[in-house]
């Protein structure tokens, strides 16, 4: 018990440690230490870019965009943007602008919750009391690729859901989650950002695992001392076994530690984000932005390689003073060509820009840890005021370790309903960070062109 | 092993003559008793003079060195007669090779003389006799295992209450020498187990349902919202569902009552109708009086009083005699309570929305308003319903009512529409006189009828209640719903339920279930939440900066201070519109309430939360104590709450994680995975501890933890005294979770375990065969077993029964005419011989299991029955032996039969064929699925005729039973006794278990053969009631039988 006991105010020590550092330093970021690979100039780097660990964010914007302002033309920097877009500047060669894509399932059923609680699965929804839906494609990687991360999966939001019901007899859960565990949960959403920030450090996720597998060899050590010879042998195998499962868990670490060790020489801290107060930031602004901070954190030091963020909820209720709209955002959705709505749509554009630009200043191999990543920003309709979702506007950045070429319109408008499925650019994704499906949602195919 | 040849080895320097004599010498001795001739020193000397020069002579040249892992006997690991004795289970094979005149093969260069095959018979008997007898009763090698994978899901299930079945994800058991999964021999632990362990851990706590007092486990996981809602929903519409409301179930009831002595029981109650009838005897009381106690001159209940007097009664003898009552009855039951309720319906409540502009009337606070105003009317009458006579003013018969007021899912647009109130149409039932005395009496009658008969005893579904909407245009599954629009939050409207129907008992239940949806699901947080999200995205009621200040995310916006702070501004907006009129301050007071109202709820919960964190250890420490099966040490409960806090106060977890992972942590025990059989105390052959011994009974019978019951004989001290064992094991074989045993044992044992995976049938070729059947056939005899252990059958039913068990889906497939309901419903059938069915020998499960697909396997089948059934040792057949075609089809111009018969021509092929597949040959008349035929697939005619081993001759199943009956009853009964023991004591049998078996066999033929008795016998045992202490037992001793574990799974 003892040593358990050891153990377990080492992890905390380690991680007030961790915070203790943050507050001390006061620096939001000092993230020049990549985590896998080395920085040039480093002894003995190598570098390998299919060795890197490939990343899905998908970014979620409730109740359209301004449509007007939402296009982009021609290839890679000499890509046009529209306004709505413009944050995006930046990072031109870097995106794909993809427009004629939907969800079958999602259309003709009623607006809303119907058109949104499927957008990552593909699957139709069902009405009343009762949650039917489908697993999401960013709980599929997560199952595939969770293992091997402290979080299969960062699943945050910053508006916390609601349950209740919608005229169309859809649960309102369905405008709340877009992360779905199985066919009747959602996976819970952490709104907080101090609480996110928590869940990647030791004791959460698969790490909680930890405290038990030594609280059960305490177990099996002590009862090994009162039983007979040949029991003794049992429970050594079960000692032994146990032991393994917990080395696999430490596996999770080596790449960190290296990272550490690196950060050590050079005398910087490797993890140099403050800790997010507790509460919640006054300014929406200040929650997004901490939530992006965590996304990028969790993907620098590989605590987690999948992630949804939530900016807003389907029918949602956060306001705008600080971009002159007085209204909330459901309702100013309701008047999607207005200017009003134009700088909400690019206010939301700019939080993707803003995860990019903290993944493009993380070297990792040789190039950065967005190159490694595939950020999807989606909302589940184009048009607010119309409630239409026949053509879901979609934007991604990043090349997912150089399997995804960038720098592209790609324009689905024109081909046939079997060939612009959400499902089948799922599939393509899923392909490219290695979980090969035969089917996802209602697609068999990958995205011809993607 | 029999094809290859023997040849003779002549090298050894005994000559085979001298061994001879020596031995028949000493056997002699023995017989005469001689006893101090037989000890181990002789045994040694006799061994090496006599009996291993034979082996060498006749055996040894193909008994070589390394044959045993062949899985041959390697007579070179058998220096000394230790080692025999080492190898019980091995060398009671060979002495059954050698008595069968298999070993050595008539291809061996020598064989045997009579008189030498007896010898080493004869010695290798005494041998082990004299062993059994020295060793009778050692507990034998039982070491720590983990529990199986099919005791792990049942013991979970005992354990949660619920089903969960986490070792599905679990890789499949391998099963030990006997054939079972449950024993140390084979149950190995690897890392890849235990991180299914750990999943499986977690898995089930997810199931913890924290409640105000305590936690259990909910059906489902309820770790999201959406599932704890589910949860808790679900349990009250449910208890909802299950209350007796129907009135002509009352008014039936009633009658009965009053026709007690015309229906033979003069003595009964009216409780005691209540019970017969599923009514509410509170409700019931209620419903006498009305009808019998006073008499209405007047209104609704004069009319069912009048009704009620026009029941028939029960007339006499005739009546009474088969206990029916005449139908007319239940068809005069109904028609008055298709009066109550259209009557009731007309007297309906309408209540308007109120409306404070901004505050639509789909905000909560005129939501909750008027749920209120329906909840507190449901039994008193609404007068505006009544139409007084030449006064309410009517619509005449033609003028069609005005359009339902319908508003659009806008609240601005619900607002707007003022409700048009259509005129009522003339209604003679609501017709009341005008003069004042007169209208009062009326209204009165209405009045008492409205209270007896609530116009709903619960609402289990509410659309959006402001929209006003008629019935059967209402948003339909919104369960216990509020009635508001896109937001979560309940209303309980059940007060008729709770005061007419319910005792209190049923009270308590329901009001700790509805506390408990507010404190499981949080509800008071999320309504409160989602009322301000509503009132800015939906009804833009706070639109002005002042309300910026509040945020549904924000940690606080539930205190006290935010809530008041937030009703403060709230109601300054209303205020600042409001009229001046009464109808503004009815709804501002509704505001007020609502606030008030929140915040309560809200600090309830508060406190309710924290006091309920102690309640939560102690449901730990009691779900640990039953984890471990035994009572935790003081130091074991220290040391779980210690990891408890741990995990909260140090590692940070919230305490509902915390608990959830200590959870997971009592379940990835040694206590919990492991039966360690622990507290064992004297010298030599330890006493198991009465809870080891609770253990080691349940898993027996119920492959599963020990019940409450078991434990408190165990907390006694009684366990252990054969007349409480024996009890508590016949209670448990009555137990529905016997099944268990059936499904573990029997399953195992006959090899149909796995049956419910098999897909071995060409399901286009046999369309009856879908999974219903195959799960039909799966439990045929389980529900045969566990028939016939409940009512005390004889085993030898299994065999020659002429009866069995089926369901609908097994019935069509047998034949088998009027056996009708659902897949879960199993009769028993008599006569099953008219079907060629009855016992285990025809029953689906085997022929189907046993034949490839396209054909039948006679041999298969045949190998099926001796083998398992019989328990006869047949070795495995030779690599390249031919394949027969897989479809009877294309057999060409033979019969299988035919083909087989070839076969055996083959003389080192018959040497083992012709001891099964006549036993095989029997079931030609089954097709490949089991079904009865005259033809095979190939249109030829089957002949179920076959010559015994032995000579004798018959045909088909009667054939079968008759052959078993002369000549091989008492091989199955021996086998059956052999497996069950070694299944109840989890290990391979050692020579020592001889005098037991000896003594199950004597005591079935004792006592009609019970199945019960062989259990009791088992159990009262000292292999059952002793653990071995290893570290005193010799080398010479009676060690574990041996025999190389196999890798594959129980059945296959």
């Amino acid at each position: 018990m003892r040593n358990f006991l050891q153990a377990a105010s080492d992890k905390i020590s380690r991680r007030t440690l961790l915070r203790g550092a943050g507050v001390a330093m006061a620096l939001p970021w000092l993230e020049t230490i990549p985590v896998w690979g080395a920085v040039s100039g480093a002894v003995g780097s190598v570098t390998d870019a299919a060795a890197m660990p490939k990343r899905f964010a998908a970014l979620f914007l409730a109740c359209g965009v301004n449509q007007n302002h939402w296009w982009a033309k021609g290839a890679g920097e000499k890509m046009e943007l529209g306004k709505s877009l413009e944050p995006m500047a930046p990072f031109k060669s870097k995106i794909n602008f993809v427009r004629g894509l939907f969800n079958k399932a999602a259309t003709g059923v009623g607006i809303h919750p119907g058109q949104t609680g499927n957008l990552l699965s593909g699957v139709p929804l069902q009405k009343g009391a009762e949650l039917r839906g489908g697993i999401t494609m960013d709980q599929v990687l997560a199952n595939h690729l969770g293992e091997e991360t402290v979080q299969p999966s960062l699943v945050l939001g910053c508006e916390q859901p609601v349950t209740g019901y919608h005229e169309t007899n859809f649960s309102m859960a369905y405008s709340s989650h877009i992360s779905w565990q199985s066919s009747t949960s959602p996976v819970p959403m952490e709104v907080y950002p101090s609480l996110a920030f928590d869940s990647l450090f030791e004791n959460h996720g698969n790490m909680r695992n930890r405290s038990i597998l030594d609280r059960v060899q305490e177990q099996a050590k002590a009862l090994a001392g009162e039983v007979s010879s040949g029991d003794r042998g049992r429970l050594d195998e079960y000692l032994t076994s146990v032991r393994e499962v917990e080395k696999r868990i430490d596996k999770m670490r080596p790449e960190l530690d290296k990272a550490k060790e690196r950060a050590a020489d050079q005398g910087k801290p490797l993890i140099a984000m403050k800790r997010p107060d507790d509460g919640l930031p006054e300014d929406i602004r200040e929650h997004m932005k901490l939530m992006c901070d965590v996304i990028a954190l969790a993907f620098q030091t590989d605590k987690t390689r999948v992630a949804t963020l939530l900016l807003c909820r389907d029918i949602s209720g956060l306001f705008y003073p600080f971009l002159d709209v007085r209204t909330a955002h459901h309702p100013a959705s309701h008047d999607d060509l207005s200017d009003s709505y134009e700088r909400i749509t690019r206010y939301y554009v700019s939080q993707l820009a803003y995860l990019c630009g903290r993944l493009e200043a993380m070297p990792e191999g040789e190039g950065t840890v967005l190159d490694n990543s595939c950020l999807m920003f989606v909302s589940n309709m184009t048009s607010g005021s119309k409630h239409d979702n026949s053509k879901l506007p979609v934007l991604m950045a990043g090349g997912l370790g150089g399997t995804l070429e960038t720098g592209r319109v790609l324009d689905y408008t024109n081909e046939g309903d079997d060939k612009r499925k959400m499902c089948s650019m799922y599939l393509s994704i899923m392909d490219r960070m290695g979980v090969k499906l035969d089917r996802f949602g209602d697609a068999t195919t990958r995205l011809a062109g993607f | 092993m029999c094809a290859s040849g023997c040849a003779s080895s002549f090298w050894w320097p005994s000559a085979p003559g001298k061994s001879l004599f020596a031995v028949v010498a000493w056997l002699c001795a023995c017989a005469t008793g001689n006893a101090r001739g037989a000890d181990a020193a002789d045994f040694e000397k006799r061994y090496a003079e006599s009996v291993r020069p034979l082996l060498e002579t006749y055996c040894s040249a193909c008994h070589g060195k390394e044959q045993e892992a062949a899985n041959k006997l390697d007579l070179s690991l058998y220096a000394s007669i230790d080692d025999v004795g080492k190898a019980h289970a091995r060398w009671q094979k060979a002495i059954k090779r050698l008595e069968a005149k298999e070993m050595p093969p008539d291809d061996a260069a020598a064989q045997p003389s009579e008189e030498e095959r007896r010898a080493i018979i004869d010695f290798l008997k005494a041998f082990f006799a004299e062993q059994a007898k020295k060793n009778a009763g050692d507990p034998g090698p039982v070491v720590a295992r983990r529990l199986n994978n099919a005791e792990y899901d049942y013991t979970i299930r005992d354990l949660t209450g619920v089903d969960i079945r986490p070792a599905q994800e679990f890789p499949v058991d391998p099963a030990n020498e006997a054939g079972f999964d449950n024993s140390g021999e084979s149950l190995a632990m690897s890392g890849a187990l235990v991180k299914k362990y750990l999943q499986a851990a977690r898995q089930v706590s997810e199931y913890v349902v924290f409640k105000p007092e305590g936690f259990c486990f909910a059906p489902h996981p309820v770790v999201t919202d959406t599932d704890r809602d589910k949860y808790c929903v679900k349990r009250i519409v449910d208890f909802y569902k299950r209350q007796p409301t129907n009135y002509a179930d009352y008014f039936q009831a009633a009658w009965r009552y009053k026709n007690r002595e015309g229906l033979g029981k003069p003595g009964a109650t009216l409780d005691d109708f209540a019970a017969a009838g599923r009514v509410s005897p509170k409700y019931l009381q209620l419903m006498w009086a009305t009808l019998t106690e006073t008499k209405d001159e007047v209104g609704p209940i004069a009319q069912l009083q009048v009704m009620w007097n026009d029941l028939p009664a029960a007339e006499g003898s005739k009546i009474a005699a088969d206990g029916r009552e005449p139908e007319v009855v239940r068809g005069h039951c109904e028609k008055m309570r298709d009066y109550v309720v259209r009557l009731r319906e007309k007297l309906e409540w309408k209540f308007a929305n109120l409306v404070l502009k901004p505050i639509g009337p789909g905000s909560q606070p005129f939501v909750l308003w008027k749920d209120r105003q329906f909840a507190t009317h449901r039994m008193t009458l609404n007068r505006s319903a009544l139409q007084v006579a030449g006064e309410t003013e009517l619509a005449a018969a033609d003028e069609k009512p005005d359009a339902e007021a319908e508003a659009g899912a806008d609240d601005d647009d619900a607002a707007k529409k003022k409700m048009t109130l259509k005129k009522p149409v003339a209604d003679p039932e609501l017709t009341i006189p005008a003069d004042p005395a007169g209208r009062a009496r009326y209204e009165d009658a209405f009045e008492r009828f409205c209270k007896v008969f609530p116009d709903a005893f619960y609402i289990s579904e509410r659309g959006r209640i402001f929209l006003d909407r008629p019935k059967d245009k209402q948003d339909k599954g919104r369960l216990l719903n509020a009635g508001f629009h896109s937001m979560m939050g309940y209303f309980r409207d059940d007060e008729p339920l709770c005061e007419l129907m319910l005792d209190d008992a049923g009270q308590r239940e329901l009001d700790a279930m509805w506390e408990e949806l507010d404190f499981i699901t949080l509800a008071p947080i999320r309504q409160h939440t989602g009322f301000i999200w509503y009132e800015r995205a939906e009804s833009h009621t706070i639109r002005g900066s002042e309300f910026d200040q509040f945020r549904s995310e924000d940690k606080d916006i539930t205190s006290e201070a935010k809530i008041k702070q937030f009703a403060e501004v709230y109601l300054a907006q209303a205020r600042k519109n409001a009229p001046e009129d009464g109808n503004a301050a009815e709804a501002i007071k509704a505001v007020e309430d609502f606030f008030d109202s929140v915040n309560a709820k809200l600090r309830w919960l508060e406190q309710a939360k924290l006091a309920s964190e102690p309640s939560h250890i102690k449901s730990l420490l009691e779900f640990a104590q039953r984890d471990y099966r035994r009572p935790l040490s003081d130091a074991e409960r220290d040391d779980l709450v210690a990891f408890y806090r741990q995990l909260k106060d140090k590692d940070g977890l919230s305490h509902e994680d915390a608990m959830r992972d200590t959870v997971a942590s009592v379940l990835m025990s040694p206590h919990f995975c492991y039966r360690l059989d622990l507290e064992v105390a004297g010298p030599r052959q330890k006493a198991l501890g009465d809870y080891g011994l609770a253990s080691r009974l349940s898993y027996f019978i119920w492959s599963s933890m020990p019940d409450a019951e078991l434990l408190e004989c165990a907390r006694k001290g009684e366990l252990h005294k054969p007349e409480v064992m024996t009890a508590q094991a016949r209670r448990m074989l009555r137990d529905e979770r016997a099944r268990g045993l059936a499904v573990e044992f029997l399953g195992n044992w006959l090899d149909f375990r796995r049956f419910e995976e098999h897909n071995a049938v060409d399901r286009e070729r046999f369309p009856a065969f879908n999974n219903e059947l195959r799960q039909a056939m799966f439990e045929e005899p389980i529900q045969f077993f566990l028939n016939m252990v409940r009512d005390g059958r004889p085993v030898l039913d299994l065999l020659y029964a002429d009866y069995t068990f089926v369901n609908p889906a097994l019935a069509k497939h047998y034949g088998m005419t009027g056996v009708t309901g659902a897949a879960d419903h199993w009769q028993r059938v008599d006569d099953a011989g008219q079907y060629e069915r009855g016992g285990l020998l025809p029953m689906a499960v085997f022929l189907t299991k046993n034949a490839p697909g396209l054909r039948t396997s006679p041999v298969k089948r045949g190998y099926w029955v001796v083998r398992r059934l019989l328990g006869e040792e047949i070795p495995p057949p030779p690599p390249n032996v031919p394949v027969l075609p897989t479809d009877e089809a294309q057999l060409g111009d033979l019969t299988l039969r035919e083909t087989l018969a070839r076969h055996r021509e083959i003389k080192s092929c018959a040497a083992c064929h012709d001891r099964f597949d006549s036993m095989g040959l029997v079931f030609e008349g089954y097709g490949p699925i089991g079904e009865r035929r005259d033809k095979d697939l190939g249109g030829k005619p089957v002949d179920a005729n076959a010559t015994f081993p032995g000579g004798s001759e018959g045909e088909g199943l009667a054939g079968l039973r008759q052959y078993i009956k002369q000549h091989r009853e008492a091989d199955f009964l021996d086998n059956l006794c052999r497996k069950l023991l070694s299944y109840g004591l989890s290990r391979t049998l050692v020579a020592s278990d001889e005098p037991l078996v000896e003594a199950m066999r004597k005591r079935l033929a004792q006592d009609d053969y019970r199945f019960n008795c062989v259990v009791e016998s088992i159990v009262t045992s000292p292999q059952f009631l002793m653990k071995r202490d290893e570290e005193k037992l010799t080398s010479s001793d009676n060690f574990h039988s041996g025999g190389s574990l196999r890798s594959t799974p129980a059945t296959r």
